[in-house]
Protein backbone atom coordinates (compact mmCIF):
# COMPACT_ATOMS: atom_id res chain seq x y z
CA UNK A 1 0.00 0.00 0.00
CA UNK A 2 1.49 3.10 -0.85
CA UNK A 3 0.59 6.33 0.67
CA UNK A 4 0.76 9.52 -0.49
CA UNK A 5 2.26 12.57 2.01
CA UNK A 6 -0.53 15.59 1.21
CA UNK A 7 -3.47 13.66 0.68
CA UNK A 8 -4.42 10.61 2.95
CA UNK A 9 -5.24 7.86 0.11
CA UNK A 10 -4.82 4.41 0.99
CA UNK A 11 -4.80 2.12 -2.36
CA UNK A 12 -5.37 -1.35 -2.08
CA UNK A 13 -3.81 -4.38 -4.06
CA UNK A 14 -6.67 -4.87 -6.08
CA UNK A 15 -7.12 -1.34 -6.96
CA UNK A 16 -9.98 -0.01 -4.79
CA UNK A 17 -9.90 2.55 -2.37
CA UNK A 18 -9.80 1.74 1.12
CA UNK A 19 -10.21 4.84 3.35
CA UNK A 20 -11.10 8.32 1.99
CA UNK A 21 -10.66 11.64 3.59
CA UNK A 22 -10.16 13.78 0.77
CA UNK A 23 -13.00 15.14 -1.49
CA UNK A 24 -11.16 13.94 -4.41
CA UNK A 25 -11.76 10.73 -5.16
CA UNK A 26 -11.00 10.46 -8.75
CA UNK A 27 -8.57 7.55 -8.15
CA UNK A 28 -11.24 5.32 -6.55
CA UNK A 29 -14.42 5.71 -9.31
CA UNK A 30 -14.44 6.21 -12.62
CA UNK A 31 -18.17 8.37 -12.49
CA UNK A 32 -18.20 10.27 -9.16
CA UNK A 33 -21.73 11.05 -10.24
CA UNK A 34 -23.30 8.28 -9.93
CA UNK A 35 -22.59 8.16 -6.05
CA UNK A 36 -24.68 11.52 -5.52
CA UNK A 37 -27.40 10.44 -8.35
CA UNK A 38 -27.55 7.43 -6.04
CA UNK A 39 -27.71 9.50 -2.72
CA UNK A 40 -29.86 12.86 -3.56
CA UNK A 41 -32.86 10.66 -3.32
CA UNK A 42 -32.04 8.09 -0.71
CA UNK A 43 -31.73 11.21 1.17
CA UNK A 44 -34.54 12.91 0.01
CA UNK A 45 -36.24 9.82 1.18
CA UNK A 46 -35.43 10.08 4.14
CA UNK A 47 -35.95 13.45 5.06
CA UNK A 48 -39.64 12.92 4.09
CA UNK A 49 -39.86 9.95 6.18
CA UNK A 50 -38.21 12.02 8.91
CA UNK A 51 -40.25 14.83 8.97
CA UNK A 52 -43.38 14.42 6.94
CA UNK A 53 -44.35 10.95 7.35
CA UNK A 54 -43.56 9.90 10.42
CA UNK A 55 -44.79 13.22 11.92
CA UNK A 56 -48.13 12.52 10.05
CA UNK A 57 -48.32 8.86 11.31
CA UNK A 58 -47.94 9.74 14.91
CA UNK A 59 -49.67 12.94 14.70
CA UNK A 60 -52.77 13.09 13.30
CA UNK A 61 -53.94 16.76 11.65
CA UNK A 62 -55.45 19.09 14.50
CA UNK A 63 -59.21 19.05 14.15
CA UNK A 64 -59.87 21.92 12.55
CA UNK A 65 -57.42 21.18 9.88
CA UNK A 66 -59.07 17.75 8.55
CA UNK A 67 -61.30 19.16 6.20
CA UNK A 68 -58.77 21.01 4.06
CA UNK A 69 -55.95 18.07 5.01
CA UNK A 70 -57.68 15.52 3.02
CA UNK A 71 -60.88 15.98 0.59
CA UNK A 72 -61.85 12.06 0.03
CA UNK A 73 -61.84 12.13 4.05
CA UNK A 74 -63.84 14.70 4.72
CA UNK A 75 -66.80 13.55 2.20
CA UNK A 76 -66.24 9.92 3.32
CA UNK A 77 -65.92 9.97 7.21
CA UNK A 78 -67.37 13.90 7.60
CA UNK A 79 -69.93 15.36 5.27
CA UNK A 80 -71.24 11.45 3.62
CA UNK A 81 -72.94 11.49 6.69
CA UNK A 82 -75.28 14.22 6.38
CA UNK A 83 -76.98 12.33 3.20
CA UNK A 84 -77.87 16.01 1.60
CA UNK A 85 -74.79 17.18 1.26
CA UNK A 86 -74.23 17.45 -2.42
CA UNK A 87 -77.51 20.04 -2.42
CA UNK A 88 -75.80 22.01 -0.45
CA UNK A 89 -71.86 22.13 -1.31
CA UNK A 90 -70.94 24.39 -3.51
CA UNK A 91 -67.17 25.94 -4.25
CA UNK A 92 -66.43 29.94 -2.85
CA UNK A 93 -67.40 32.46 -5.79
CA UNK A 94 -64.17 33.93 -7.00
CA UNK A 95 -65.33 37.05 -5.74
CA UNK A 96 -67.43 37.29 -2.41
CA UNK A 97 -70.87 38.22 -2.73
CA UNK A 98 -70.73 40.27 0.63
CA UNK A 99 -67.37 40.71 1.69
CA UNK A 100 -65.21 42.38 -0.79
CA UNK A 101 -61.05 43.27 0.55
CA UNK A 102 -62.67 42.78 4.22
CA UNK A 103 -65.08 44.90 3.83
CA UNK A 104 -68.69 44.46 3.83
CA UNK A 105 -70.54 45.37 0.54
CA UNK A 106 -74.16 46.96 0.10
CA UNK A 107 -76.51 43.88 -1.42
CA UNK A 108 -78.84 44.31 -4.75
CA UNK A 109 -81.95 44.44 -2.25
CA UNK A 110 -82.27 46.92 0.15
CA UNK A 111 -83.17 45.80 3.75
CA UNK A 112 -83.64 47.75 7.05
CA UNK A 113 -80.54 49.42 8.19
CA UNK A 114 -80.40 46.55 10.84
CA UNK A 115 -81.37 43.68 8.35
CA UNK A 116 -78.92 44.87 6.42
CA UNK A 117 -76.03 44.53 9.05
CA UNK A 118 -76.81 41.27 10.49
CA UNK A 119 -77.40 39.46 6.99
CA UNK A 120 -74.02 40.95 6.12
CA UNK A 121 -72.37 39.37 8.92
CA UNK A 122 -73.52 36.34 8.63
CA UNK A 123 -71.08 36.01 5.75
CA UNK A 124 -68.54 37.20 7.31
CA UNK A 125 -65.35 35.48 8.44
CA UNK A 126 -65.12 37.08 11.53
CA UNK A 127 -68.85 37.94 12.45
CA UNK A 128 -67.38 40.81 14.91
CA UNK A 129 -65.77 42.85 12.68
CA UNK A 130 -65.32 46.07 13.34
CA UNK A 131 -67.73 46.56 16.76
CA UNK A 132 -66.49 49.09 18.90
CA UNK A 133 -64.81 48.07 21.96
CA UNK A 134 -65.73 44.34 21.11
CA UNK A 135 -62.62 42.75 23.44
CA UNK A 136 -64.36 44.24 26.37
CA UNK A 137 -68.12 42.99 25.95
CA UNK A 138 -68.87 39.54 26.94
CA UNK A 139 -71.42 37.33 24.75
CA UNK A 140 -74.71 38.31 26.62
CA UNK A 141 -73.92 41.58 26.10
CA UNK A 142 -75.03 41.81 22.83
CA UNK A 143 -77.07 38.23 22.84
CA UNK A 144 -78.79 37.92 25.88
CA UNK A 145 -81.73 35.96 25.32
CA UNK A 146 -79.43 33.19 23.80
CA UNK A 147 -77.73 32.74 27.24
CA UNK A 148 -80.33 31.34 28.13
CA UNK A 149 -80.54 27.73 26.78
CA UNK A 150 -80.32 24.20 27.84
CA UNK A 151 -76.29 23.67 27.13
CA UNK A 152 -75.64 26.53 29.31
CA UNK A 153 -78.06 26.11 31.91
CA UNK A 154 -77.74 22.18 32.57
CA UNK A 155 -74.17 21.54 31.47
CA UNK A 156 -72.52 24.88 32.20
CA UNK A 157 -71.19 25.09 28.41
CA UNK A 158 -70.03 28.10 27.11
CA UNK A 159 -70.31 30.09 24.27
CA UNK A 160 -66.07 29.18 23.73
CA UNK A 161 -67.17 25.77 23.36
CA UNK A 162 -68.98 25.53 20.36
CA UNK A 163 -68.46 28.81 18.76
CA UNK A 164 -64.59 28.83 18.98
CA UNK A 165 -62.05 31.12 19.21
CA UNK A 166 -61.73 34.57 17.67
CA UNK A 167 -62.55 35.34 15.16
CA UNK A 168 -66.03 33.88 15.06
CA UNK A 169 -67.00 33.30 11.78
CA UNK A 170 -70.39 33.94 10.24
CA UNK A 171 -72.82 31.25 10.08
CA UNK A 172 -73.16 31.59 6.89
CA UNK A 173 -69.19 31.65 5.78
CA UNK A 174 -68.08 28.73 3.92
CA UNK A 175 -65.37 27.71 5.81
CA UNK A 176 -67.62 28.23 9.50
CA UNK A 177 -67.48 25.43 11.67
CA UNK A 178 -70.81 26.32 12.69
CA UNK A 179 -72.36 26.27 8.73
CA UNK A 180 -75.15 24.49 8.43
CA UNK A 181 -73.03 22.16 6.30
CA UNK A 182 -70.70 20.63 9.21
CA UNK A 183 -71.85 21.71 12.33
CA UNK A 184 -72.92 17.86 13.02
CA UNK A 185 -69.09 16.91 13.09
CA UNK A 186 -67.12 19.72 14.10
CA UNK A 187 -69.37 20.72 17.12
CA UNK A 188 -72.37 18.53 17.88
CA UNK A 189 -70.19 15.60 17.57
CA UNK A 190 -67.86 16.46 20.11
CA UNK A 191 -70.25 15.49 22.68
CA UNK A 192 -72.95 13.87 20.99
CA UNK A 193 -71.45 10.59 19.07
CA UNK A 194 -72.95 10.15 16.12
CA UNK A 195 -74.34 13.05 15.40
CA UNK A 196 -75.93 13.84 12.24
CA UNK A 197 -77.11 17.11 10.17
CA UNK A 198 -80.34 16.51 11.03
CA UNK A 199 -79.50 16.24 14.95
CA UNK A 200 -77.65 19.75 13.89
CA UNK A 201 -80.92 21.63 13.17
CA UNK A 202 -81.69 21.21 17.02
CA UNK A 203 -82.19 24.61 17.67
CA UNK A 204 -80.04 25.29 20.86
CA UNK A 205 -80.81 29.14 21.11
CA UNK A 206 -85.03 28.27 20.54
CA UNK A 207 -87.13 31.02 20.86
CA UNK A 208 -89.72 31.74 23.39
CA UNK A 209 -92.34 29.38 22.40
CA UNK A 210 -94.93 31.80 23.87
CA UNK A 211 -94.28 34.61 21.95
CA UNK A 212 -95.75 36.28 19.01
CA UNK A 213 -92.53 36.44 17.27
CA UNK A 214 -92.40 32.58 17.20
CA UNK A 215 -95.65 32.11 15.27
CA UNK A 216 -92.85 33.54 12.51
CA UNK A 217 -89.43 31.79 13.49
CA UNK A 218 -90.72 28.93 14.57
CA UNK A 219 -94.27 28.31 13.68
CA UNK A 220 -94.66 24.46 15.04
CA UNK A 221 -93.16 25.15 18.22
CA UNK A 222 -95.20 28.31 18.51
CA UNK A 223 -98.86 26.14 17.80
CA UNK A 224 -97.47 23.14 19.57
CA UNK A 225 -97.10 25.08 22.54
CA UNK A 226 -100.63 26.80 22.50
CA UNK A 227 -102.05 23.93 21.77
CA UNK A 228 -100.94 22.43 24.67
CA UNK A 229 -101.45 25.51 26.84
CA UNK A 230 -105.43 24.91 25.48
CA UNK A 231 -105.69 21.59 26.51
CA UNK A 232 -104.42 21.95 30.18
CA UNK A 233 -106.47 25.23 30.59
CA UNK A 234 -109.56 23.61 28.91
CA UNK A 235 -108.94 20.61 31.43
CA UNK A 236 -108.40 23.04 34.40
CA UNK A 237 -111.20 25.26 33.71
CA UNK A 238 -113.74 22.47 33.28
CA UNK A 239 -112.59 20.23 36.39
CA UNK A 240 -111.30 22.68 38.69
CA UNK A 241 -114.62 24.62 39.55
CA UNK A 242 -116.57 21.31 39.56
CA UNK A 243 -114.51 20.03 41.92
CA UNK A 244 -114.78 23.04 44.08
CA UNK A 245 -118.50 23.22 43.66
CA UNK A 246 -119.04 19.33 44.00
CA UNK A 247 -117.16 20.13 47.42
CA UNK A 248 -119.17 22.44 48.37
CA UNK A 249 -121.90 21.36 47.77
CA UNK A 250 -122.13 18.08 49.54
CA UNK A 251 -121.76 20.22 52.44
CA UNK A 252 -125.16 20.77 51.88
CA UNK A 253 -128.17 18.89 52.50
CA UNK A 254 -129.94 17.40 49.21
CA UNK A 255 -133.00 19.60 50.31
CA UNK A 256 -130.96 22.77 50.54
CA UNK A 257 -132.21 24.62 47.04
CA UNK A 258 -135.64 23.31 46.97
CA UNK A 259 -135.98 24.81 51.20
CA UNK A 260 -134.48 27.78 49.69
CA UNK A 261 -136.77 28.16 47.04
CA UNK A 262 -139.76 27.76 49.29
CA UNK A 263 -138.30 29.81 51.67
CA UNK A 264 -138.53 32.89 49.20
CA UNK A 265 -141.43 31.78 47.23
CA UNK A 266 -143.01 32.07 51.09
CA UNK A 267 -142.11 35.25 51.23
CA UNK A 268 -143.90 36.32 47.97
CA UNK A 269 -147.34 38.15 48.16
CA UNK A 270 -150.73 36.38 47.60
CA UNK A 271 -150.42 38.78 43.96
CA UNK A 272 -147.76 36.94 42.56
CA UNK A 273 -145.46 40.33 43.67
CA UNK A 274 -142.34 40.50 45.26
CA UNK B 1 -120.27 -3.55 58.35
CA UNK B 2 -120.19 -5.91 54.76
CA UNK B 3 -118.35 -3.75 51.99
CA UNK B 4 -118.88 -4.45 49.04
CA UNK B 5 -116.16 -5.33 45.90
CA UNK B 6 -115.12 -2.65 43.60
CA UNK B 7 -111.44 -3.43 42.61
CA UNK B 8 -109.31 -6.54 42.22
CA UNK B 9 -106.44 -7.20 43.60
CA UNK B 10 -104.75 -6.81 39.99
CA UNK B 11 -106.53 -3.64 39.54
CA UNK B 12 -105.35 -2.06 42.98
CA UNK B 13 -101.54 -3.31 42.29
CA UNK B 14 -101.91 -1.62 39.06
CA UNK B 15 -103.09 1.07 40.82
CA UNK B 16 -100.03 1.17 43.02
CA UNK B 17 -97.83 0.46 41.06
CA UNK B 18 -98.68 3.70 38.63
CA UNK B 19 -99.20 5.45 41.82
CA UNK B 20 -95.48 4.71 43.10
CA UNK B 21 -94.03 5.28 39.51
CA UNK B 22 -96.14 8.53 38.67
CA UNK B 23 -94.26 10.20 42.36
CA UNK B 24 -90.82 9.19 41.11
CA UNK B 25 -91.39 10.02 38.04
CA UNK B 26 -92.90 13.63 39.20
CA UNK B 27 -90.42 14.29 41.45
CA UNK B 28 -87.30 13.34 39.30
CA UNK B 29 -88.94 15.53 36.26
CA UNK B 30 -89.24 18.41 38.92
CA UNK B 31 -86.04 18.44 39.59
CA UNK B 32 -84.43 18.61 35.79
CA UNK B 33 -87.14 20.52 35.00
CA UNK B 34 -86.19 23.09 38.00
CA UNK B 35 -82.40 22.92 38.11
CA UNK B 36 -81.79 26.62 37.49
CA UNK B 37 -83.41 27.28 41.04
CA UNK B 38 -82.19 26.58 44.87
CA UNK B 39 -84.99 24.16 45.36
CA UNK B 40 -84.41 22.25 41.76
CA UNK B 41 -80.78 21.98 42.55
CA UNK B 42 -81.67 20.33 46.50
CA UNK B 43 -83.90 18.34 44.43
CA UNK B 44 -81.29 17.33 42.00
CA UNK B 45 -79.29 16.77 44.96
CA UNK B 46 -81.55 14.40 47.05
CA UNK B 47 -81.34 12.07 43.89
CA UNK B 48 -77.69 11.93 44.04
CA UNK B 49 -76.85 14.17 40.92
CA UNK B 50 -78.19 15.66 37.65
CA UNK B 51 -76.97 12.31 35.89
CA UNK B 52 -78.71 10.19 38.23
CA UNK B 53 -81.98 12.25 37.94
CA UNK B 54 -81.71 11.44 34.30
CA UNK B 55 -81.21 7.94 34.90
CA UNK B 56 -83.90 7.07 37.33
CA UNK B 57 -86.61 9.11 35.16
CA UNK B 58 -85.63 7.25 31.98
CA UNK B 59 -85.99 3.28 33.76
CA UNK B 60 -88.90 4.25 36.02
CA UNK B 61 -90.41 5.77 32.69
CA UNK B 62 -89.50 2.26 30.87
CA UNK B 63 -90.86 0.57 33.83
CA UNK B 64 -94.66 2.92 33.19
CA UNK B 65 -94.75 1.93 29.21
CA UNK B 66 -94.57 -1.53 30.25
CA UNK B 67 -97.09 -1.20 32.87
CA UNK B 68 -99.43 0.34 30.46
CA UNK B 69 -98.21 -2.57 27.77
CA UNK B 70 -99.02 -5.18 30.62
CA UNK B 71 -102.38 -3.55 31.69
CA UNK B 72 -103.25 -3.45 28.06
CA UNK B 73 -102.55 -6.93 28.00
CA UNK B 74 -104.79 -7.38 31.31
CA UNK B 75 -107.87 -5.62 29.64
CA UNK B 76 -107.59 -7.65 26.35
CA UNK B 77 -107.91 -11.05 28.31
CA UNK B 78 -110.76 -9.46 30.39
CA UNK B 79 -112.88 -8.46 27.69
CA UNK B 80 -116.36 -10.91 27.32
CA UNK B 81 -115.27 -11.42 23.30
CA UNK B 82 -118.24 -13.42 23.07
CA UNK B 83 -120.61 -10.50 23.57
CA UNK B 84 -118.25 -8.75 21.70
CA UNK B 85 -118.57 -5.44 21.09
CA UNK B 86 -121.51 -4.76 23.11
CA UNK B 87 -119.70 -6.00 26.10
CA UNK B 88 -117.34 -2.71 26.19
CA UNK B 89 -120.09 -0.43 26.22
CA UNK B 90 -121.76 -1.86 28.99
CA UNK B 91 -122.33 -0.29 32.56
CA UNK B 92 -118.87 -2.21 33.98
CA UNK B 93 -117.33 -1.21 31.10
CA UNK B 94 -114.46 2.13 31.32
CA UNK B 95 -115.33 3.37 27.97
CA UNK B 96 -117.07 6.56 27.59
CA UNK B 97 -120.91 5.98 26.61
CA UNK B 98 -123.77 8.11 25.66
CA UNK B 99 -125.16 8.22 29.37
CA UNK B 100 -121.95 9.51 30.62
CA UNK B 101 -122.50 12.91 29.20
CA UNK B 102 -125.92 12.92 30.16
CA UNK B 103 -125.07 12.47 34.08
CA UNK B 104 -122.53 14.65 33.88
CA UNK B 105 -125.15 17.33 32.81
CA UNK B 106 -127.14 16.34 35.83
CA UNK B 107 -124.43 15.99 37.76
CA UNK B 108 -123.56 19.79 37.22
CA UNK B 109 -127.23 20.77 37.48
CA UNK B 110 -127.27 19.06 40.90
CA UNK B 111 -124.34 21.09 41.98
CA UNK B 112 -126.46 24.14 40.96
CA UNK B 113 -129.83 22.94 42.77
CA UNK B 114 -131.58 22.50 38.89
CA UNK B 115 -131.74 18.97 38.88
CA UNK B 116 -131.78 16.18 41.21
CA UNK B 117 -128.45 13.79 41.84
CA UNK B 118 -128.10 11.34 38.92
CA UNK B 119 -128.30 7.48 39.60
CA UNK B 120 -124.72 6.87 38.68
CA UNK B 121 -123.50 2.86 38.39
CA UNK B 122 -120.57 1.39 38.50
CA UNK B 123 -118.13 4.07 37.39
CA UNK B 124 -119.01 8.23 37.63
CA UNK B 125 -118.02 9.76 34.14
CA UNK B 126 -115.03 11.52 36.33
CA UNK B 127 -113.81 8.42 36.97
CA UNK B 128 -113.26 7.22 33.27
CA UNK B 129 -112.10 10.91 32.53
CA UNK B 130 -109.03 10.26 35.06
CA UNK B 131 -108.68 6.52 33.94
CA UNK B 132 -108.45 7.62 30.24
CA UNK B 133 -106.30 10.17 30.53
CA UNK B 134 -103.34 7.77 32.17
CA UNK B 135 -103.73 5.90 28.98
CA UNK B 136 -103.11 9.03 26.64
CA UNK B 137 -100.65 10.62 29.05
CA UNK B 138 -98.42 8.00 29.60
CA UNK B 139 -98.48 6.94 25.80
CA UNK B 140 -97.38 10.88 25.17
CA UNK B 141 -94.88 11.35 27.56
CA UNK B 142 -93.48 7.87 26.78
CA UNK B 143 -93.04 8.24 23.33
CA UNK B 144 -91.57 11.82 23.74
CA UNK B 145 -89.36 10.55 26.73
CA UNK B 146 -88.12 7.68 24.60
CA UNK B 147 -87.24 10.31 21.65
CA UNK B 148 -85.99 12.97 23.74
CA UNK B 149 -83.30 10.26 25.76
CA UNK B 150 -82.30 9.24 22.14
CA UNK B 151 -82.18 12.52 20.15
CA UNK B 152 -79.08 11.51 18.15
CA UNK B 153 -80.44 7.57 16.94
CA UNK B 154 -83.72 9.34 16.37
CA UNK B 155 -82.69 12.42 14.93
CA UNK B 156 -81.97 9.74 11.88
CA UNK B 157 -86.11 9.31 11.40
CA UNK B 158 -86.74 12.86 11.58
CA UNK B 159 -85.23 16.81 11.72
CA UNK B 160 -83.50 17.68 14.98
CA UNK B 161 -85.78 20.77 15.30
CA UNK B 162 -88.42 18.43 16.73
CA UNK B 163 -87.16 17.57 19.34
CA UNK B 164 -87.53 21.35 20.33
CA UNK B 165 -91.48 20.90 20.15
CA UNK B 166 -91.09 17.53 21.32
CA UNK B 167 -89.69 18.81 24.69
CA UNK B 168 -92.09 20.89 25.52
CA UNK B 169 -94.84 18.65 24.51
CA UNK B 170 -93.45 16.69 27.02
CA UNK B 171 -93.11 18.98 29.55
CA UNK B 172 -96.62 20.58 29.62
CA UNK B 173 -98.29 17.61 29.44
CA UNK B 174 -96.08 16.35 32.48
CA UNK B 175 -97.50 19.50 34.55
CA UNK B 176 -100.60 18.93 33.31
CA UNK B 177 -100.83 15.75 34.45
CA UNK B 178 -98.70 16.21 37.85
CA UNK B 179 -101.27 19.48 38.66
CA UNK B 180 -104.19 17.52 37.59
CA UNK B 181 -103.64 14.47 39.69
CA UNK B 182 -102.37 16.87 42.63
CA UNK B 183 -105.89 19.07 42.91
CA UNK B 184 -108.55 18.03 41.19
CA UNK B 185 -107.95 13.44 41.47
CA UNK B 186 -107.14 14.08 45.03
CA UNK B 187 -110.20 16.91 45.83
CA UNK B 188 -112.27 14.31 44.19
CA UNK B 189 -111.24 11.38 45.84
CA UNK B 190 -110.50 12.52 49.57
CA UNK B 191 -111.13 15.74 49.99
CA UNK B 192 -115.35 15.49 49.71
CA UNK B 193 -116.78 15.51 52.75
CA UNK B 194 -117.92 11.98 51.35
CA UNK B 195 -114.92 10.44 51.15
CA UNK B 196 -112.82 12.98 54.08
CA UNK B 197 -109.93 12.08 55.32
CA UNK B 198 -109.20 8.98 52.37
CA UNK B 199 -111.66 7.24 50.29
CA UNK B 200 -109.50 3.97 51.10
CA UNK B 201 -111.26 2.23 48.13
CA UNK B 202 -108.62 1.80 45.96
CA UNK B 203 -106.33 0.02 48.30
CA UNK B 204 -109.02 -1.98 50.26
CA UNK B 205 -110.64 -3.29 47.39
CA UNK B 206 -114.29 -2.57 48.64
CA UNK B 207 -116.41 0.25 49.62
CA UNK B 208 -118.82 0.20 52.24
CA UNK B 209 -122.28 -0.77 51.28
CA UNK B 210 -123.98 2.05 52.33
CA UNK B 211 -121.83 4.39 51.30
CA UNK B 212 -122.47 2.39 47.43
CA UNK B 213 -126.13 2.94 47.63
CA UNK B 214 -125.80 6.20 48.37
CA UNK B 215 -123.35 6.95 45.33
CA UNK B 216 -123.84 4.47 43.00
CA UNK B 217 -127.71 3.50 43.30
CA UNK B 218 -127.98 2.37 39.87
CA UNK B 219 -124.69 -0.38 40.36
CA UNK B 220 -126.23 -2.01 43.46
CA UNK B 221 -129.85 -2.03 42.08
CA UNK B 222 -128.20 -3.68 39.35
CA UNK B 223 -126.07 -6.13 41.09
CA UNK B 224 -129.30 -7.17 43.26
CA UNK B 225 -131.29 -7.79 40.34
CA UNK B 226 -129.02 -10.32 38.83
CA UNK B 227 -128.73 -11.85 41.84
CA UNK B 228 -124.82 -12.04 42.17
CA UNK B 229 -125.43 -9.30 45.05
CA UNK B 230 -124.30 -11.59 47.72
CA UNK B 231 -120.52 -12.97 45.75
CA UNK B 232 -119.80 -9.43 45.74
CA UNK B 233 -119.84 -8.99 49.49
CA UNK B 234 -116.89 -9.07 51.47
CA UNK B 235 -115.57 -8.48 55.13
CA UNK B 236 -114.39 -4.99 56.27
CA UNK B 237 -110.20 -4.61 56.26
CA UNK B 238 -109.08 -4.94 59.18
CA UNK B 239 -108.08 -1.74 61.64
CA UNK B 240 -104.22 -2.21 61.48
CA UNK B 241 -104.09 -2.93 57.84
CA UNK B 242 -106.47 0.40 57.17
CA UNK B 243 -103.76 2.47 59.65
CA UNK B 244 -101.38 1.41 57.25
CA UNK B 245 -103.01 2.27 54.18
CA UNK B 246 -103.66 5.31 55.95
CA UNK B 247 -100.10 6.46 56.66
CA UNK B 248 -99.00 5.12 53.04
CA UNK B 249 -101.49 6.85 51.35
CA UNK B 250 -101.58 10.55 53.29
CA UNK B 251 -97.48 10.10 52.66
CA UNK B 252 -98.02 10.17 48.86
CA UNK B 253 -100.71 12.67 49.15
CA UNK B 254 -98.15 14.86 51.27
CA UNK B 255 -95.52 14.35 48.43
CA UNK B 256 -97.57 15.45 45.96
CA UNK B 257 -98.66 18.25 47.57
CA UNK B 258 -95.49 19.78 48.27
CA UNK B 259 -93.94 18.75 44.45
CA UNK B 260 -97.10 21.37 43.72
CA UNK B 261 -96.39 23.57 46.56
CA UNK B 262 -92.63 24.11 45.91
CA UNK B 263 -93.12 24.31 42.17
CA UNK B 264 -95.66 27.16 42.42
CA UNK B 265 -93.16 28.72 45.18
CA UNK B 266 -90.17 28.30 42.31
CA UNK B 267 -91.82 29.23 39.39
CA UNK B 268 -90.60 32.75 39.33
CA UNK B 269 -86.90 31.76 39.58
CA UNK B 270 -87.52 29.06 36.56
CA UNK B 271 -89.13 31.98 34.16
CA UNK B 272 -86.13 33.94 35.21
Amino acid sequence: MAKSSLRKKWHLRDGTCGAVFSSIQDHCYKNPAWLLSAMAPMIGLCLLIIFFIVPAWFQKPAWAQKEVTSRPYRYSERELASRSYERHEVKPRTYPVFVRGGIPQREAVTLSPIAEKVRRRKYLADSHWGLKFYERLACAKCHPRHARNLHYIRAKITCRQCHGPEPIAGLSHYYSKMSHRRRHAFVCAKCHEGANRSFASYVNHEPNPAALSTRQSFPLLFYVFWMMVAIAVGTFAAFLPHAFMWGLREFLPDNFWSRLKNRFAGRRKPDGRD
Amino acid sequence: MAGIKRFTPAQRIFHLLLMLSFLIQASTGMARLYFETNWGRFWVSFFGGYNQVLTIHWWVGLFMLALLVVHVLYVLIHVDWRRFPKSIYGPDSLLPRREDLGQALQHAGWILGLRKLPRFDRWGYWEKFDYLAVFWGITLLGITGVILYNPVFFSNYMPGWVLNVLLWVHRLEAVLAIVHVATIHFFIGHLRRHNFPMDLVMFEGSVELEKARHERPAWVERLEQNGNFHHTLVDNTSPALRVIYYVFGFSVIACFIYLLVSALANVGGLLG
